[in-house]
């Protein structure tokens, strides 16, 4: 059994695009393993479905930020600070009844373009008398403009700076964004770069009053992916498509083809009327159209994966392939060395392992790893037509959304580009692994 | 097996012949009496062909009952046909009421009381207070007719709601579609496997074979590809749809603008199809060169022309036929979504619409449309195979009739 | 040795393939000479050659072809030296024709039988379709196959039939010389005398030549005029069949007929110990040197043909 697997592995040398698959097939199925611990289930459905909450931080349809190394005018970053995530950001002193609380966010600006947008959220803990908060800004050069004043309003407020009125006056109508970070006086508006402050002073009035201020400067980039029209990361759904594509594609091929081979065994083997049955049942079920069935499945009944799969599995159990496999086991059955083996008294379990799987395998194995990406793509195809799980965030998802929010007509290419590789790399490795296989395992093939 | 169809060449052709019948008694050493009948060859083969025709078509009828039968089956296990017919019926009965004078002088607890009783009349002559299996039986037999009840939202064209002109209004797109390209990729993957495997091992035969993976991905995935590049990128051509918005007065520019429209779906179609099925149409025809009655066809002094044509390309037709089957079958099946990514107004793009609007009865109906119409492309292939494999007309040894 | 009348003169025909395990040295320089209207048998073991022969013969040559030449004389014209397009016109059926191992699969199986026998007529011969037909039942008839079985296909017909319609074929553009390539080995006993009593039928009848390639020594013997032995590519004796069979030269050739069994033989069967050498290593010297009883040092270099008495043998023991 070792050696037949080194002698497999040998003959794939052949085939250096196998070997690309491959490789690229183990690396994917590393990837499944480890996203599922890296993000667990429950902490990707918070991030994929969790909300505002959750994406506030986020810029809105914004491409990768590595699309800046292709750029000669860097794209604005994302940046975000939070005394929510450094508490050591704050300084508190006590003043009077309450506290007197003072922030400052230092950060670089190395950007060619201005931010998207600029948002000061602030958290607030009191109980009747509301804390009050300032901000000023220091510009590389030394400029320094007071930017906000104002009270705080309940637990959570964002200051948005582009609709402070009176911030756009003192701005004298221009941006804040452009504004905070031109270099002055420069047409056309060009950005100044170097090292800016914002400082945040908040007074409370209540001892156990306290403020938290996140500041967030929105890009026009972010991340290792981008984000979609809800600022959602993606990178989050596209890390979990891994797991959920190889899932459902191994499973979904597997499962199809062990129970072909065993129903075209199973014919074969009892004859007469039960193989008539399996026969007539592969004739009708070619009939029944697989997606719209699929299709009236999931607007009817459920979209969860699993049970899509399951009748997915149905439907492609009773298709050709069964012909295919029982024309090999009507071959085997008539073989004279089963009979012989029955003979000098082969168990079932021997003759099965022995005769039958070696000569079933070189069909077997190629068709098992062919389809796995037919499952793979059902599954983009079902959420493509809104049919996708309703929880998990799969690539599926991704491309229905990224095609149908109109992304292509605003040039959000990678929104669209990035499921699609990954779907396309997928499929491409398991089929190019596949067809090798085949070569491999039919070896007439190669002679042609 | 998957769902798409795996496009393996598949067992060698010889596996598939049992018992060639080597050997025989030795009476047939002398000459047989002249009692066997000689029939008139063309008049015969025609009354075979008939025959199985005829034969196949009832064998596909039963199967399109049974497999619209399941189909309905899993429709109403929730119940939903039965919420169909039941809308359909109040509606019915409360048009039937405004219409009728007599009835709008009726003070309204008479009227209410009237309509529940017409209502529970006519359910219980529609079947509906009849066990779950025989009431799927009722819905069979309309199913089959397609008399496929009326939509809870679309409307065709013409304004009517009745699911069955929707669905049929919408079946010339894609019968344009598909047809067209299913043709083009017909004739394509056939003429490049000849040209394949005249040059078997040249650099262009070993690319097809190295593009040959490129068919896990289905034809609609290929069409956003394309659509980002066309018609996003390059914008030389349009995003979707089947013409020009407001279309071309004129019967050419309609043409044209037709034509312009069906290229990336036709495309699409074929980057999905065009590679594997030229390797497995180049990889049968190379088997089948090796026949010895190629050799002997040689032998015979014929033309390369001729060999190709009779003896290598004529065998293996009912091999390319079944590759070309699958290619068939999983473009109709993949017709919502292709026409859904190209917003081509068809048949599938209907049952999109339908899925968003959880217009049931479209959907219902779309789905039995679509099983006449596999029956049908399966039974056009069995009457082709019929015409292209005497053993299949004839039932020769180790045939399975039938097309996949 | 000069025939009757010689037909066919064959002189050094070599045919080799290039394989992945080296060059395969099918035809090895191979002389041979039939008359008119004779019939020569062609003896040898598997995988000496023989196939590869007939196929050298009529041109029939694989992607793999290494070497291929030597001297075809038809009547004296050069079948060698003719171009791809003339040989597949003026040669191919038309001079030379074969009937192939095991006609089993020799038949187009979408085609009708009648349709494929009448093709070389209407290809090579420019016959009318009425005519060609006309001269296809009268074959069928000539093999024994009834007239109807024109119109079948071939898998309609029993494996007998196949191979007397492949006859029926090979003769129906008269040609000068029919190649049978293991004409019956596939068919059991009574089937096989049957096809020879007809081959010899049609010798008389057509007089047509026949080079019968065969491992069945007792059943061709009824129709042999001439037998020559083949062994790793070679011929290593060609005689006439009388002379053959009462006094064989070669040491192979007496060990293959000693080895025929015979009916009320007793003791042991006589064979040949050993094997034949492959065709791709073959040894230095003569290749029958290290199976033959009758070996001795001059054996280490190739025998040449040695003639004698009209008949060739390549031993060095006819020094």
């Amino acid at each position: 059994m070792r050696r037949w697997l080194r002698d497999l592995l040998k003959e794939l040398r052949y085939y250096p695009s196998a070997l690309l698959g491959g490789s690229i097939i183990l690396i994917m199925l590393v990837l499944s393993v480890l996203v599922p611990i890296w993000i667990p289930y429950p902490e990707a459905v918070r991030l994929w479905r969790g909300g505002e909450e959750v994406w506030y931080r986020l810029p809105r349809q914004v491409p990768p930020a590595w699309v800046n190394w292709f750029r000669r005018e860097k794209l604005a970053g994302t940046l975000i600070f939070s005394t929510r995530d450094q508490p050591s950001l704050k300084r508190s002193q006590p003043a009077g009844e309450g506290r007197r609380i003072e922030t400052e966010f230092v950060f670089d600006y190395p950007y060619d373009t201005f931010p998207q947008e600029l948002v000061l959220y602030i958290w607030a803990r009191f109980r009747e008398k509301a804390p009050f908060l300032t901000a000023t800004w220091k510009t590389p050069d030394g400029r320094s403009l007071r930017i906000m004043e104002l009270r705080a309003e309940g637990m959570k407020q964002g200051f948005r700076f582009a609709q402070d009125r009176r911030l756009l006056q003192r701005l004298q109508g221009v941006p804040p964004e452009e504004a905070l970070f031109s270099v002055p006086e420069a047409t056309p508006p060009r950005v100044l770069k170097g090292t800016y402050r914002l400082r945040v002073e908040a007074v409370t009035f209540e001892p156990d009053s306290d403020v938290d201020v996140e500041f967030v400067a929105y890009g026009q980039v972010y991340g290792w992916a981008g984000t979609d029209r809800y600022r959602r990361d993606l990178g989050v759904a596209l890390l979990w498509g891994f797991p959920v594509a190889m899932a459902f594609g191994l499973l979904g091929s597997v499962g199809t083809t062990l129970i072909a081979m065993w129903l075209a065994a199973v014919g074969v083997w009892f004859r007469g009327w039960v193989d008539e049955l399996i026969q007539r049942l592969v004739e009708i079920f070619s009939i029944i159209p697989f997606l719209p069935v699929l299709i009236l499945v999931g607007t009817l009944y459920s979209r969860s994966l699993v049970v899509i799969l399951g009748v997915a599995i149905i439907l492609s159990v009773f298709s050709i392939t069964i012909k295919n496999y029982r024309a090999i086991f009507l071959q085997i059955r008539e073989l004279p060395y089963i009979e012989a083996a029955q003979a000098y008294g082969a168990g079932s379990g021997r003759i099965i392992l022995r005769y039958l799987l070696p000569r079933v395998l070189p069909l077997v194995i190629p068709n098992l790893v062919i389809g796995v990406p037919s499952f793979v793509f059902l599954e983009a195809s079902l959420a493509v037509l809104g049919l996708g799980d309703p929880v998990l965030p799969t690539w599926g998802k991704v491309l229905d959304e990224a095609i149908f929010s109109g992304s292509l007509l605003q040039g959000s290419y990678y929104w669209v580009l990035e499921p699609a590789l990954l779907l396309m790399v997928a499929g491409l490795s398991f089929s190019t692994v596949g067809f090798a296989l085949d070569r491999v395992f039919n070896p007439r093939l190669r002679e042609i | 097996m998957t769902p798409a169809g795996v496009r393996l060449p598949g067992p060698h052709p010889r596996s598939m012949q049992r018992g060639w019948g080597m050997g025989e008694s030795a009476l047939l050493t002398t000459a047989p009496p002249e009692a066997i009948v000689p029939a008139a060859p063309l008049i015969e083969t025609a009354r075979r062909v008939l025959l199985f025709v005829a034969f196949r078509i009832l064998i596909l009828a039963i199967t399109v009952v049974v497999a619209v039968y399941l189909t309905i089956l899993i429709a109403n296990m929730g119940g939903y046909v039965d919420q169909i017919r039941r809308a359909e019926i109040r509606e019915e009965v409360s048009q039937a009421m405004v219409a009728n004078p007599a009835f709008r002088s009726l003070p309204p607890e008479e009227r209410a009381r009237l309509q529940q009783e017409l209502v529970r009349q006519r359910e219980r002559y529609f079947g509906l207070d009849q066990p779950f299996l025989l009431r799927s039986v009722i819905y069979l037999r309309d199913a089959l007719l397609l008399n496929l009840g009326r939509s809870y939202q679309i409307s065709s064209d013409t304004g009517s709601r009745q699911v069955r002109l929707i669905l049929l209004e919408r079946l010339p797109p894609t019968l344009l579609l598909l047809g067209t390209s299913n043709i083009l990729i017909f004739f394509l993957t056939l003429w490049a496997g000849l040209a394949l495997s005249r040059r078997y091992g040249h650099f262009v035969d070993r690319l097809v074979i190295g593009l040959a993976p490129l068919s896990s991905g289905p034809a609609w995935f290929y069409g956003v590809f394309l659509i980002l590049i066309f018609a996003a990128f390059l914008r030389w051509l349009p995003f979707g749809g089947m013409v020009d918005v407001p279309p071309p007065p004129d019967a050419p520019g309609y043409a044209l603008s037709l034509l312009r429209h069906l290229i990336l779906p036709t495309l699409a179609l074929t980057l999905s199809n065009f590679f594997v099925n030229a390797y497995a149409n180049r990889t049968f025809f190379l088997i089948y060169a090796g026949e010895d009655y190629v050799e002997m066809a040689r032998a015979k002094g014929l033309r390369g022309r001729d060999i190709e044509r009779r003896y290598i390309l004529r065998p293996t037709l009912p091999n390319i036929l079944t590759s070309f089957a699958i290619v068939l079958i999983t473009s109709w099946t993949g017709a919502p979504i292709l026409e859904t990514v190209f917003n081509w107004p068809g048949l599938g793009r209907v049952t999109y619409e339908a899925i968003g609007l959880v217009d049931t009865p479209v959907i219902v109906g779309a789905t039995v449309i679509f099983a006449y119409l596999l029956a049908l492309t399966v039974l056009i292939l069995d009457i082709l195979y019929a015409i292209v494999d005497p053993r299949v007309r004839i039932g020769g040894p180790g045939i399975e009739q039938g097309a996949p | 040795m000069t025939p009757s009348k010689a037909l066919l003169q064959i002189s050094g025909l070599t045919l080799h393939f290039r394989t992945r395990a080296g060059i395969v040295r099918a035809v090895d320089g191979v002389d041979l000479e039939v008359g008119e209207n004779e019939a020569l048998v062609i003896l040898g073991e598997s995988g000496c050659g023989k196939s590869s022969l007939a196929r050298a013969i009529l041109r029939l040559l694989p992607r793999n072809v290494a070497a291929y030449h030597g001297s075809i004389l038809l009547d004296g014209l050069d079948l060698m030296r003719l171009d791809d397009e003339s040989f597949r016109r003026e040669v191919r059926w038309k001079l030379i024709s074969m009937v192939p191992q095991a006609a089993m699969n020799a038949f187009n199986p979408v085609l009708r039988v009648g349709e494929q026998v009448i093709e070389p007529a209407l290809n090579q011969l420019g016959m009318s379709r009425p005519e060609a037909m006309e001269r296809a039942r009268t074959l069928f008839r000539l093999v024994g196959i009834p007239e109807a079985f024109l119109q079948r296909y071939a898998f309609e017909l029993s494996g007998g039939m196949r191979q007397r319609a492949a006859i029926a074929m090979a003769l129906i553009t008269s040609p000068r010389l029919v190649l049978l390539d293991e004409p019956t080995s596939a068919l059991d006993v009574l089937t096989q005398a049957n096809i020879f009593n007809k081959l010899k039928q049609i010798k008389w009848e057509l007089g047509v030549s026949f080079i019968l390639i065969t491992h069945d020594i007792a059943v061709s013997s009824e129709l042999a005029d001439r037998v020559a032995v083949m062994y790793a590519g070679q011929i290593v004796e060609l005689s006439d069949a009388q002379r053959f069979f009462r006094e064989p030269l070669h040491p192979y050739s007496r060990g293959l007929l000693a080895s025929v069994p015979r009916l009320r033989h007793r003791g042991e069967l006589a064979f040949i110990p050993g094997r034949p050498p492959g065709l791709i290593q073959l040894p230095p010297g003569c290749r029958f040197a290290d199976r033959c009883p009758l070996r001795f040092e001059k054996c280490a270099q190739d025998p040449p043909a040695i003639h004698r008495e009209g008949r060739m043998v390549r031993c060095w023991l006819y020094e």
